[in-house]
């Protein structure tokens, strides 16, 4: 096939590297590098739009605000983007790191939301075609670095049913997808974080790493594809005793509220170690947590403990 | 999934497309996923017209990507706020339900979502003089509440008329009749139902979850995938017109014991902020009483969980505030 010079180049030339978009989520020197899918995977209300807010911020905001000056593609299947909460985040961080006799907050915001690009897919076909439309976007544009994906279980009960009694029509259409995104990685070097909704409830007995309720349910293709895990969950935490008795020594009538405290577990998938590890194929995947990190979610977005 | 037909654009004409089935191509999808040059030279077509139907048909059916600060400049001028008439209620949902998304009201029976939803409905057509779509699924729909909610308000006989006229109700009880009226208002329902009023600003839905939990559990998929078919229909219907869906859930109990409202996991993702009423537990003899515990368990701009008292004899207080016409009002609601 061929392609202009311009394609070509904008196909060869590096983009943006986003080793170091979130070094406290990932171990030591084991951020997502060039072509990798991260997988967010976690039950309702654990921080999972959240973080994909968070890290969209860190990509779009100018160097000066603490930024990385990259375009960003958000694709939204389920409607979640709440472009009124991310431009409060944006704000909040612009206005943290804003010097005193720099310009206008308006046009600094403009030019970050102008690096975002938002896509809403209704069906797991309509992903398809766009993803193939985007290939188009990601040659013309070469500062497009990430790709956030909120989320990819969207249509799985959806293809579930459509596809009958056999798992493989059911898998089908995310598996296109999930090959289509291969050789757009392949070929153009992005990175993708990918938000996946977990369909089991989670049980409270258990131990809470390595529970039978995190298992990947999307079809093989996307668990090849996934090189990084990140388990999300979420529980209330009440303040610790220093906050009490000040509150209670400063006469104040306010009972100390409890937080909602967010951890994350990031794991490696088991499919896509590259080792010569004998245990390659075991049928359990490796739940070895390699770094837990927790936050809080404030007005101004994802604050790390 | 969309199937190739002849005309769809210039240069897919009928002998292109039998000649595409011959090579297994019946879809938009396929031909968009396969080699052009492979298929150009079965086909014995040129790999350019081939490549100019490709990038037409792409650009009829892919979602276009919008830039964020368009998407940001369109938002702030279509999302509304709309008042629930509660001053409670309007603190735990950050001053009022929002267009372009989903709000979930939950409880067990009695705990008073009909009422909210009733109450909503009336401000909503009564103040902010826009039109209402109310589903009703579980043949609870009493027009006799709103008119006494409306008397409240006003007691111009004309005007609660008027008000009334602006709600419109559909009565169904099962699931296809609930999508057919759905995708009927996304295909342009919306539209013919604002002419005569203002337009429409709300769908409710009460409740959701009496029409999808029979179909729940077991073997089959078919239920969660109607769920999920309802939900995207409601999405993109809050979405593209900008008006506040408001569903109505029931609760079950999880394996610790504590309430949680229902329809399983995978609901829990679909709406933006979700309630959960209580009834209160009083201590003292037992006295029917409008008080209800409000907890905001999912939002994306408030921290969660956060409780209100809620009452809902708010909606029926009397104008004059005499004591005879509130106790009077007492009785009726108990």
């Amino acid at each position: 096939m061929t392609e202009s010079g311009a394609q070509l180049f904008a196909r060869l030339e590096a983009r943006r590297c986003l080793k170091d978009i979130e070094p406290r989520l990932f171990p030591e020197d084991g951020g997502p590098n060039h072509g990798e899918v991260v997988e967010l995977y976690g039950a309702e209300g654990t921080g999972k739009t959240e973080m994909l807010y968070h890290l969209l911020c860190r990509c779009v905001l100018p160097v000066a605000s603490g930024g990385l000056e990259v375009d960003v593609v958000f694709v939204d299947t389920d409607y979640s983007l709440d472009m009124l909460r991310l431009v409060s985040i944006l704000d909040n961080r612009l206005n943290s790191a804003r010097s005193p006799s720099a310009g206008s907050d308006e046009a600094v915001l403009r030019s970050c939301l102008s690096r975002l690009l938002v896509v809403h897919c209704s069906s797991s076909a309509q992903l398809l075609l766009t993803l193939h439309f985007l290939e188009t976007t990601l040659s013309s544009r070469p500062g497009l670095a990430l790709l956030l994906i909120d989320s990819i279980s969207a249509f799985y009960w959806l293809d579930r049913s459509e596809g009958g009694a056999s798992f493989s029509r059911q898998e089908e259409r995310l598996s296109k997808c999930a090959e289509l995104l291969g050789r757009l990685l392949r070929d153009y070097r992005i990175t993708v974080f990918a938000t996946c909704h977990a369909i089991r409830r989670r049980s409270h007995s258990g131990p809470p790493s390595s529970s039978e309720s995190d298992r990947p349910f999307l079809c093989r293709p996307w668990q090849r594809l996934v090189t990084h895990r990140l388990v999300c969950s979420s529980r209330q935490e009440a303040p610790n005793n220093n906050n009490n008795n000040m509150a209670a020594a400063a006469g104040s009538s306010e009972e100390p509220r409890t937080r909602q405290v967010f951890t994350v577990h990031a794991t490696a998938a088991a499919s896509s170690s590259t080792t010569s590890s004998s245990t390659a194929t075991s049928s359990s995947p490796r739940t070895k947590t390699y770094r837990s990190s927790s936050f809080y979610v404030t007005d101004g977005g994802v604050e790390f403990i | 999934m969309v199937i190739l037909r002849e005309g769809m654009c210039p240069g897919l004409d009928e002998a292109l497309i039998r000649d595409l089935r011959a090579a297994d191509i019946k879809t938009v999808e396929d031909l968009v996923s396969s080699d052009i040059e492979e298929v150009a030279q079965r086909c014995s077509v040129s790999y350019k017209a081939l490549f100019a139907i490709r990038r037409v048909l792409l650009a009829q059916h892919t979602a276009f990507p919008v830039s964020g600060a368009d998407l940001y400049e369109e938002l702030l001028s279509s999302t509304a706020i709309l008042s629930t008439g509660n001053p409670s209620l309007d603190k735990l949902l950050d001053s009022g339900v929002y267009t372009g998304e989903i709000t979930e009201l939950s409880g067990g029976p009695g705990s008073g979502k009909s009422q909210v939803c009733f109450a909503v409905a009336a401000h909503i057509s009564f103040h902010l003089k826009q039109s209402v779509i109310f589903i009703d699924t579980t043949g609870g729909f009493c027009a006799g509440r709103l008119l006494q909610m409306l008397q409240t308000e006003t007691s111009n006989t004309q005007e609660q008329m008027e008000a009334l006229q602006r709600i419109h109700v559909s009565r169904l009880f099962d699931v296809y009749a609930l999508l057919d009226c759905l995708y009927g208002l996304r295909g342009g329902g919306l539209q013919q139902t604002s002419v005569g009023g203002g337009s429409v600003k709300a769908v409710i839905v009460d409740s959701v979850s009496a029409v999808i939990s029979p179909l729940l559990g077991g073997k089959q998929n078919e239920g969660m995938s109607l769920m999920i078919q309802v939900a995207g229909v409601l999405k993109t219907m809050a979405k593209d017109f900008n008006i506040a869906a408001l569903v109505t859930n029931h609760v079950t109990r999880s394996a610790s014991g504590e309430v949680q409202p229902g329809l399983g996991v995978s609901w829990s993702h679909i709406p933006r902020t979700r309630i959960l009423l209580e009834r209160v537990e009083k201590s003292a003899v037992f006295s029917p009483s409008g008080l209800r515990s409000a907890t905001l368990i999912k939002s994306s701009r408030q921290p969660c969980p956060i409780k209100e008292e809620l009452n809902l004899q708010w909606w029926s207080r009397s104008q004059e505030a005499s004591s005879s016409g509130k106790r009077k009002l007492d009785e009726t609601d108990s």
